[in-house]
Parts: structure tokens; sequence; C-alpha cells
């Protein structure tokens, strides 16, 4: 039996740091008590927040997926690289009338090589849908015709038979390096290096084959091929160009440590002195640089994800008014044990707390789940779908403090209206 | 003698349909340390109300309550929570056990508002359970106990924290005669062993254990007197009451 009554407070000072923690763990414990008083009810609050999470989670891996995809295929492509295209310069609008004509041509590609420092290579080009027959198999696919420094702007070599030379340029000869996908869909598991091809019926010798690149985003790098520009111009691009030596693109490819804005500047400014721009006019040339191309498409991504974000939080605000709903129910269904707390001496602050983990661990679980969903969706989309979907360390840590501050936020007002209660008032709920 | 529950010119008032109704209606008493107060009365009598008010569950609507020789109508919600938690003990009909909890969990709930690790809850709240015979019984939940041991847990529950006093609301209201006596024992143990017990009661012979009775009508106490001798309380004319 008890010993005499005493009054001294039994919380002594060293248990108070341990209390601290303790207290939260009982909150757990109380709340998956709780949980488990109403499994169904639990499970149906948890699968809203669970598709919240898993929605948001994917439409940021989404977003971050499709900006990572772009910078790869630039990447890819050729990173300190300047894009020249035959085409007045509209701005980063859509194309207009601006009553200049396009121009470009070998002999600007010539000076801008020979006065901008720091160019590791160009590559003039001249670009067409090309048809393509072997023995009955037909294939259609863009030609570049170009010069040898396109495999080093491209970062994509021959790694079979060879690619095209200088020495094809000057003779202009009827020679093609094939791209795996072409060279496939033509000529099966068979070496196609040594062989010919007609190409818009005219004969082609296959020198080579290029390295294969994979692709990104359905745009796949190896259905190409690459012919002498020479060869192009003279037998099927010539006569629908302004001059002798035009160009419809080119690339100046910088080395890694150059500036690529000084280098874009330098080019710019040859250009303008070979065509006579005055200051205010629009040039008869574009050029845009791989960086602002990335910034672009990061825009253009961003604007995606956002967009997809927005839509999938509606999911989890719709999850989150679930939480409060179910919370709602529970503080009224435990109006009287909420009663007994406080007469046993719960501060306001102690049911208010607990009700918060409640909320907080309904929100955790069911965002856990969506998390490893949208990881898992993740996963199958990157292997079946060709498309990147990574769900990272940041973007799980987020989901979860996500999905944490969901349950604070709208376990918040049941919380505290449980701790508002009368004690007395609560006792006496039936 | 050290007075523990005192009220001065206590009085609650509600209002019901545009009427205003005085459940307890200026009531100004003392119970000191070492009391076994009964206190009775009809439903409706304002017995109840009277216990809520010095239990601080409820707050006057006028007057005074001074536990421990402490006022309380000014004290906030946290201090009045921290005040029960530390000087009474709370014992109700309907026992208020936290269901699918074990026996210990229940008995150290007050522990946790108290502000204990947990290695302390469950060794204070175990050795209370032993205290009540309940050793045995340490891990089962409401729904395996008897209702005489679902009170005797409560009452583990209610003397955890050490309190001075114990109050207790129609305690034996849900048990049979046989689990009542038990329960009325070890209140008079209780009390013997220094704790000042208050119960509420509407019934003679649970009274009849306490040494001294309140009673209530319309309100007010209608009467307060020392019981003589307890062991002649059971006469057949308060049976028939």
């Amino acid at each position: 039996m008890a010993s005499a009554a005493h009054s001294a407070d039994p919380a002594s000072p060293p248990s108070r740091r341990r209390s601290f923690l303790s207290s939260w763990a009982v909150n757990i414990a109380i709340a998956f008590t709780a949980l488990r008083t109403n499994v169904m009810r639990s499970l149906l609050t948890m699968l809203g927040v669970m598709i919240g999470v898993f929605a948001v989670t994917l439409a940021v891996a989404v977003g971050n997926g499709a900006s990572e995809a772009v910078t790869e295929t630039i990447n890819r492509f050729g990173s300190n690289m300047a894009i020249l295209v035959a085409a007045p310069d509209t701005g980063d609008g859509p194309p207009r009338n601006t009553g200049v004509r396009g121009r470009l041509t070998e002999r600007d590609l010539k000076a801008i090589e020979a006065e901008v420092p720091n160019i590791r290579a160009v590559a003039p080009q001249l670009r067409r849908e090309m048809n393509l027959v072997v023995s009955g198999s037909n294939v259609t696919s863009e030609a570049v015709g170009t010069s040898p420094g396109y495999g080093v702007v491209t970062n994509q070599l021959a790694d079979a038979g060879r690619y095209i030379t200088q020495a094809d340029v000057r003779s202009a000869a009827r020679v093609v390096v094939l791209g795996r996908t072409v060279a496939k869909d033509l000529f099966g598991e068979f070496d196609p290096v040594g062989e010919n091809v007609r190409i818009n019926g005219v004969p082609f010798n296959v020198v080579g084959l290029l390295e294969a690149k994979g692709s990104t985003l359905g745009d796949d790098q190896d259905d190409t091929l690459i012919l002498p520009i020479s060869t192009m111009r003279q037998r099927f691009v010539g006569d629908g160009l302004a001059g002798p030596d035009d160009l419809q693109f080119a690339f100046v490819a910088f080395n890694q440590d150059a500036s690529l804005t000084n280098g874009k500047d330098d080019i710019v400014n040859v250009l303008t002195d070979r065509y006579r721009v005055k200051p205010g006019e629009v040039t008869p040339f574009t050029v845009r640089t791989t960086e602002e191309f990335v910034e672009q498409s990061n825009f253009v991504t961003g604007i995606l994800q956002a967009v997809l974000v927005s839509i999938a939080s509606i999911s989890l605000l719709v999850g989150g008014i679930g939480i409060m709903n179910i919370m709602l129910v529970s503080v009224t269904e435990r109006t009287r044990e909420i009663g007994l707390r406080m007469a046993l001496g719960a501060r306001r602050s102690a049911i208010r707390n607990q009700f918060l983990v409640e909320a907080a661990v309904l929100c955790v679980l069911g965002g856990t789940v969506g998390l490893v969903l949208a990881w898992g969706s993740g996963v199958a989309l990157e292997n079946y779908a060709d498309f990147p979907v990574p769900v990272g360390i940041g973007t799980a840590l987020g989901a979860v403090l996500f999905s944490a501050a969901i349950g604070l936020l709208f376990g918040g007002y049941p919380a505290i209206r449980a701790s508002r209660l009368s004690p007395i008032e609560a006792l006496r709920t039936e | 003698m050290r007075p523990l529950v005192e009220t001065r010119d206590l009085v609650k008032t509600y209002e019901l349909g545009g009427e205003t109704i005085h459940a307890v209606n200026g009531v100004s008493l003392t119970i000191n340390q070492g009391e076994y107060v009964a206190i009775m009365g009809a439903s409706g009598s304002g017995k109840s109300t009277f216990m809520n008010m010095i239990g601080c569950l409820d707050v006057p609507s006028l007057g005074t309550v001074l536990i421990d020789g402490t006022p309380t109508e000014r004290m906030s919600s946290d201090e009045l929570a921290a005040l029960r938690n530390r000087k009474i003990g709370f014992v109700f009909q309907q026992f208020n056990l936290l269901a699918r909890t074990t026996s210990i969990d229940n008995v150290a709930v007050p522990l946790i508002y108290a502000g204990l690790d947990t290695v302390t809850r469950r060794e204070r709240a175990t050795a209370k359970l032993i205290d009540m015979g309940l050793g045995e019984r340490l891990l089962n939940t409401p729904a395996k106990l008897s209702g005489g041991q679902q009170q005797r847990v409560a009452i583990a529950r209610a003397l955890v924290t050490e309190p001075l006093i114990l109050l207790a609301d129609e305690p034996t209201g849900a048990l049979d005669t046989r689990t009542s006596e038990d329960i009325m024992a070890i209140f008079e143990q209780l009390n013997a062993s220094g704790i000042t017990v208050i119960v509420v009661t509407h019934e003679n012979e649970i009274a009849q254990h306490a040494k001294r009775r309140i009673e209530f009508r319309d309100g007010k106490v209608i009467e307060d007197h020392a019981v003589k001798d307890r062991m002649v309380a059971h006469q057949p004319e308060d049976e028939a009451a």
C-alpha cells in the first residue's frame, strides 16, 4: 500500500531532458494505437496523402528528368559550341518576316576560323532528308553534308571503317558514313563497310560507321548519315541556295576552358562586319550557343515542371483536407479521452501535440508509401519508356518533410480545437 | 490541521432555456488533511458539480476554491493541469481507462504529464499496480480485466503521482456489492496511510465507510457531520433509504 502522501514534484531535474524526447515517443505510440483502432479509416486517409505525394514527387522527377535529358543531349552533341544558322535573327520569339534573307557561307566560316581565338573545330553543314536504297531495303534519314570537323564538334566519329576526309570534300567523293540505325535498317547484321548504297538515286560507297550514341527523349542520334559537303552541294542541294558556297548551318566548337559568351560575341562581330549590318538592323544570320539552348530548354522544362507540380499539388491538397476531416472525427470520437487526459494533468499543449503527431504520422506513412511508388514508377519509366525520371535523395526527403508539413498544417486546426476543450465538458461527453 | 480543500461562497450557475440554474449555491467548507469525506445527495443536488470544482476540472461562477492553501481562481488552464497532476487523484464511476492500452501504460499516463522518462514511469506504475494486487495483470488491456480489477487499475493511476487528495465520483456505481466492498476497503486503507479521501456517492452503504458526511440538496449543504461509529452504520432503516 502507498506510503504517506507527499506533494513533491515527482519530476526530478535530471529526467527532464530525456522526458522531452520520450513525450514525443509517447505521442507517436498513442498515434499508432489510435491508427490501429481504425485500420480501414487510417488506410483510406493515408491513401489521399499517398496519391498526393506520389503525384507531386513524380511531377518534380519528370521535370528534372526532362531538363536532365535536354542537357545530356546537348552535352552528348558537344557542349562548348556555337550554332550558326543562315536565317535572320528574330530574337527568342517565333520566326517573323523581316524582309531580310538569311545568309551564311563557307567564306564566312573561314573568316571566323581565322579571326576568332580558341576555336577547336568548325563544321559547315547542308542538311536534307534522303532516301537510301540497297537491294530492296529502303530507308529515309536526314543526311548531313559537312567537313571532317563535324565528327570532332559532335563528338561522334567512325568506329568501323573511316570518317569522311578533307580529300573526300576536295574531290566531292561519293562516300558516306552511316549511323548505326540507318546501317541496321539497310543491311541488318551484315557489315556495310565497302558496300554500295543509292542515295536519292546516286550510287555511294559506304566507307564507315558512326559510333553508337543511343537516343534521348526519342531523338535517335544514330539515325543519320554523313556526306562530304561538296558532294551534297553538287548532287543534291546546290540549286536551292543563294550562292555557290552558301551553308544552312555551321557549328563552331571552342576549347573547353574558353568563354562561350566571348566566342559568340567574336563570331557575331566578324559576321556583322562582313555583312555590313548597321546597329539596330536585323542580321541575316543567327548565332546561338549550347549554353543558351540549355538555358532556354531549362526555362521551358521549368514551366512544364511548374504546371505539372501545380496540378499534382491539388491532389495533395485534397489529401490534406482528408487528413483534416479524419482528425476532426478523431477528436470528436475521443473527446472523453481528451477530458480524461486533462483531468490527469495534460496541458493544452500536450493534447495539441498528441493530435498533431497523429496527423503527421498519418501523412508521413502515406507520404513514404507515395514516395516509394513514385520511385518505382520512375525506375519503370526510365527502363521502359527511355525517359529519365530521377527521384533523388533531395526529392525523397522533400516529399517526406512536405507530407509531415501537410499533416501539421491540416492537423493543426483539429488539434487546437481538441486542446481548447474544457476538461469537464470533455469528460462528460458520452 | 492542514486544510487541503477550502471553498468560500462557492457558486456555479448554468443558463438553461433562458433560466439561470444554481447548481451550487454558496458553499463554504473546509476539508483537512487525513479526512475521509462522503459527499451525498440526490441526482441534481449539486454534489457532482461541487466535486468537479474542488477537483479543478470546472471553474466556479463565483467564490473561491483553495487547494492546499493556494487559491485557484486566477490560475491558467496549464497551472490547473499541473495542480491536478500533482495534488489530486481522480477515480471515476466508469473507470475511464484507455482501451487497447495495458495496465502499466494506463497507470503511467499521469506521469507522462508530470514529465518523467519512460523507465521511471514504468517503475512507478508497476509498483502501484503491485500495491493494488494486480502484479499478475500488468500487461492486460482493460477488456481482459473484471470491473473490480479495472477500478483498481484506475485507483493505481490516481495514486501514481502520490497526490494529497483522492477524489472518487461514484467509484462503485458500476460494480457489484462484493467488489464495491473491496474497493471501499482499499479507500479505507489509503485513508489510514494518510491520503485525504473524498467520495461522491448517493449510496448510504458507501457513505458509511467515511468519517464525515456532507449532504447536498438544491446546491446547498444541508448536513455536515462526523460519522460517530462506522461499524453500527449498517442499520435496516439506512439500507431502505
